[in-house]
């Protein structure tokens, strides 16, 4: 396609830019008519929405070497995405320029079981790896609730974390190296398939830096053994406040889990609504909680867990010990959970998902501070959460058509995640600062802190063209946020 | 008008203390509070000086020599318990605080530290975490940079700056953690770590198994590797090594050994120890039970601190080629440990070698390494021969933005100089 079928209201700088990326990537890479992009004003988080002037879709690590250049001789920003399942707006194009999609970079280019490890291009689907190494005897741990969508490199991008994270650690811990383009448009390697090479750890600064050092093209996963065998457990409550006790309980008594969920009433009905795995809709809560590894310790880990939750009051209503990770009883329970989110729609229009961490020991505290919050703001909040982690979702429910409503959403948000920061907590766990906490960060860190970080984020994307105004409030790009609606030039 | 400062000049005698090579610092700083730290970092970049942060004095020699003059900043003093919420199995605690110490803190609450570190009693959190050290419980434990989730450093602006925070999981702000882990000090002086801690394991036991065929040593490992066994540590050890490892506590002996950790609770472990001897097919190995393994423990950390002769290196490796790796090297001239299910293999030089000597065989041995896309970095070795051979081995694509990082952090290069890799110079 060439210039010529850019709309006529494009400026002729506007059409140079679609002009030189089509004879890059050609056309069938390249959106640019407005309805097109519309797909592309928003992720998962719907609250601010920027229109991307042209989204490109890559196929290779050269053509995003090109695009980036690209974008560079024209002065555009850019921003990379994965399967924009964010929430946290961390694909948001602010100030427009070019969205660089990786979906059509998608192949797994190793598996080496013997060595542990995996090279994948960054669009790869993070249950994609997982479905290809059944049966391999290993596994990649990071297992994010949206791990049907979500990228690896969009994985790699917001260092996530998953229900089985608790025991075996996030993203960052699972990756040994990187392939990514630089701002200016140069493919470095970073860390590699063995795990230590001399020099700073790279990889580990990367990992979890959104977007905002380069586009992550590649990445060399660890694989890890697959347990002998587990337990899932899952554990009824009348009160949300015992589930979270006991919660307390089982990390003080020295247990590790595999896994430590927790599912509100709210949630649980809505759960049940969709997938009727027969979770008891009175609950006021209940617990899923595996431990797996060796058979030999495996009931006796069982054993101590049931009785800790009998002390907070609770009952182990089903125990489903497995072999695989594909058994279908397990993989209803765990996909009831992990879904648990879709089935909200049920219940609300629209909902945001928040994401705080708390110390384990301070549950109780802040699922009660959570319940004032809800009364106090008038908004409905349901829960489903890591709680093994101290990680909250509280999934705030709102009508976007309301106004009231969502400022409303808002402030529960702050007041919330205020509060997880009082508690010697962090306001996001695993979905990102995005563009959505941009504000709350001098909160959590001191100027020295943040003038730290901006030299660094400086040092390697010194034109800041890369994923701008992402994870640090630099040059003026805080958003102001108590007028929600739509940021995009529609 | 600019005060006219002179440069500082390399003292001779070690009138305030080592910084390793054959180095003397201009002054000692042994600050007892963070802000006194900032004093002495603020003053010795006013005068031009550089900063070499110090803990145990456990790795002084570690790296290239020292830049150029400066003062030694230690931070033992630093060293109290900042907040331990051990329900939370997390410790936040002050860098000058030795390892032995930080144990015996979380032993009192059943937990413990994830990281092996040799010579615990003198060698400080804030050091370990700097030179990014592991032993043999990597396998199962993982790496420091996996324990960490908070740090404060100080950087060549005298203050005090923080990445990560208190809680297991935490994405707000760039992993400072992750980067000042293995930085060896050359971004700043650590002066605080947050880190994940586990509960002690109920049981542990350590085999030891001689092999009389160290040709079937791949054989072994790829069977370890899948075996119903999931041990914390293997290690494979050469007959010059398992004699320094194993003589002190009684099983030395002039074999190639294996060596297979297993930490669990009682039943687990009980089980994998019965399950090894159906494995391997043969009884004639030695079990240690929990609190008679702590030695052996302390051996296998410490053997990559031994001096038995005058070098040594540690490969990365994938696990796959630790074997062949190890095929080729003399058993006379090597004393050799492999951390095997990591890939990383210890290499103490043994005897007389000459420098070129040394230097063919540090590169014949580095080439193999780096073609399975490892490394080979030499870990100590006469100070004489640092001017040729390149001890953390030859430039790697991404030192350019390691340089980058590091110009941000301290654009004058106060911090290490010459330490580490990918300076200018
Ligand atoms: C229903 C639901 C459940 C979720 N559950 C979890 C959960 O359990 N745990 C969790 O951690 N998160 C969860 N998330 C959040 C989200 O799925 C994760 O943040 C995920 O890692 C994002 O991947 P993605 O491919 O969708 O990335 P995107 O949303 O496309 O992008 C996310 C960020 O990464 C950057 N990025 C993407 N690709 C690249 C690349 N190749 N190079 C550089 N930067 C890149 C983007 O610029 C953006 O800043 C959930 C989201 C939803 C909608």
């Amino acid at each position: 396609m060439t210039a010529t079928a850019v709309p006529s209201s494009a400026s002729s700088t506007a059409a140079r830019l679609v002009a030189d990326l089509t004879a890059a990537l050609g056309a069938e890479n390249v959106l640019f008519n407005r309805d097109e992009l519309v797909v592309y004003e928003c992720d998962g988080y719907v609250i601010e929405k920027a229109v991307p002037d042209v989204v490109v879709f890559p196929t290779c690590t050269e053509d995003v070497v090109a695009v980036v250049k690209i974008c560079n001789r024209h002065g555009v920003p850019f921003v990379p995405r994965g399967a924009g399942t964010s929430l946290a707006g961390g694909t948001l194009p602010v100030g427009g320029g070019v969205m660089i999609g990786l979906t059509k970079m998608k192949r797994i280019l190793e598996i080496n079981t013997r060595d542990r490890y995996a090279i994948v291009e960054a669009g790869v689907v993070n249950v994609w790896l997982t479905r290809s190494l059944v049966g391999t005897g290993v596994h990649f741990a990071p297992d994010p609730s949206s791990q049907t969508a979500c990228t690896i490199g969009g994985n790699v991008a917001t260092n996530a974390g998953g229900p089985h994270t608790l025991k075996y650690g996030v993203t960052v811990n699972h990756v040994r190296g990187l392939e990514i383009v630089t701002p200016d448009g140069e493919v470095v390697q970073v860390g590699g398939v063995v795990e230590d090479q001399p020099g700073y750890d790279l990889t580990g600064l990367i990992v979890g830096s959104e977007g905002t050092f380069g586009i992550v093209t590649k990445v060399i996963v660890n694989l890890s053994r697959d347990p002998e065998a587990g337990r899932t457990l899952l554990a009824v409550f009348d009160t949300v406040e015992d589930s979270v006790e006991a919660v307390s309980g089982i990390v003080a008594a020295g247990i590790v889990p595999a896994a430590l969920e927790m599912i509100d009433n709210l949630m649980i009905r809505a759960v049940e609504a969709a997938f009727k795995f027969g979770f008891p809709v009175d609950a006021g809560a209940v617990l899923i909680i595996e431990v797996d590894g060796l058979d030999a310790a495996l009931d006796h880990e069982a054993q101590a867990i049931s009785e800790i939750v009998q002390t907070h009051r609770g009952k182990v209503e089903k125990s489903i010990g497995w072999r695989t990770r594909e058994e279908p009883e397990y993989k209803a329970i765990w996909k009831s959970r992990k879904m648990a989110f879709g089935a909200i729609g049920r219940v609300s229009p629209t909902f945001c998902t928040q994401d705080g961490v708390v110390p384990r020991t301070a549950l109780p505290h802040i699922l009660r501070f959570m319940e004032g919050v809800s009364e106090r703001q008038q908004v409905r909040i349901a829960n489903v959460f890591h709680a093994g982690d101290g990680n909250l979702h509280p999934i705030i429910l709102f009508d976007e058509q309301d106004p009231d409503q969502v400022r409303r959403a808002l402030d529960a948000s702050v007041e919330i995640l205020d509060e997880c920061i009082r508690l010697g907590g962090s306001v996001t766990g695993e979905h990102g600062i995005g563009v959505e906490k941009l504000a709350m960060m001098p909160k959590l860190f001191t100027p020295d802190d943040l003038a730290a970080m901006t030299a660094v984020h400086d040092a390697l994307n010194p034109d800041g063209r890369c994923s701008p105004a992402k994870k640090l409030p630099i040059g003026g790009h805080c958003i102001e946020r108590t007028k929600p609606g739509r940021h995009a030039s529609a | 008008m600019n005060r006219q400062v002179q440069a500082p000049v390399w003292p001779d005698a070690p009138d305030a203390a080592p910084l390793g090579d054959d180095r003397c610092a201009t002054r000692l700083h042994r600050p007892t509070t963070v802000d006194a730290l900032c004093d002495a970092v603020r003053e010795e970049v006013e005068q031009g000086g550089a900063v070499y942060p110090q803990g145990g004095r456990t790795a002084l020699d570690y790296g290239r020599p020292p830049g150029r003059p400066g003062a030694a900043v230690d931070v033992s003093a630093l060293d109290e318990v900042i907040d331990y919420p051990h329900a939370d199995m997390t410790i936040t605690v002050r860098a000058g605080m030795t390892v032995s110490t930080l144990r015996g803190i979380l032993a009192e609450k059943n937990q413990r530290l994830l990281i092996d570190v040799p010579w615990p009693d003198r060698a400080t959190l804030g050091g370990a975490l700097a030179t990014g050290v592991c032993g043999p419980r990597r396998f199962g434990l993982g790496r420091p940079r996996d324990s960490i989730i908070g740090v404060s450093f100080v950087t060549s602006n005298a203050v005090e700056v923080k990445g990560g925070g208190r809680v297991v999981k935490n994405v707000a702000g760039y992993d400072f953690p992750k980067l000042l882990t293995g930085s060896m000090g050359t971004l700043g002086v650590i002066t605080q770590a947050t880190l994940k801690v586990r509960p002690l394991p109920g049981a542990s036991a350590l085999i030891w198994l001689p092999v009389d065929d160290p040709a079937k040593l791949d054989e072994r490992l790829a069977a370890l590797a899948s075996s119903a066994l999931r041990p914390v540590a293997f290690d494979f050890l050469s007959p010059s090594a398992a004699r320094l490892v194993g003589g002190p506590v009684g099983l030395g002996r002039d074999a190639w050994t294996l060596v297979v950790g297993i930490e669990d609770d009682a039943n687990s472990v009980d089980w994998q120890v019965d399950r090894f001897r159906v494995e391997a097919e043969r009884a004639d190995f030695d079990v240690l039970r929990d609190d008679a393994t702590a030695p052996l423990w302390t051996a296998l950390t410490e053997f990559q601190v031994e001096t038995p002769g005058p070098f040594a290196c540690s490969a990365s490796l994938r696990p796959s080629q630790v074997a062949a790796f190890l095929a080729d090297l003399p058993a006379e001239r090597w004393a050799l440990q492999a951390h095997a299910g990591v890939g990383v293999v210890r290499m103490q030089a043994l005897g007389e070698w000459g420098g070129d000597e040394a230097e063919a065989a540090i590169a014949g041995k580095r080439a193999e390494a780096v073609r399975g896309g490892g490394n080979l970095i030499v870990t100590r070795c006469p100070t004489p021969w640092k001017a040729r051979i390149p001890v953390w081995g030859e430039s790697r694509q991404d030192w350019a933005l390691g340089r980058a990082v590091k110009r941000a952090l301290d654009p004058e290069g106060v911090m290490n100089p010459g330490r580490f890799v990918g300076e200018d110079g």
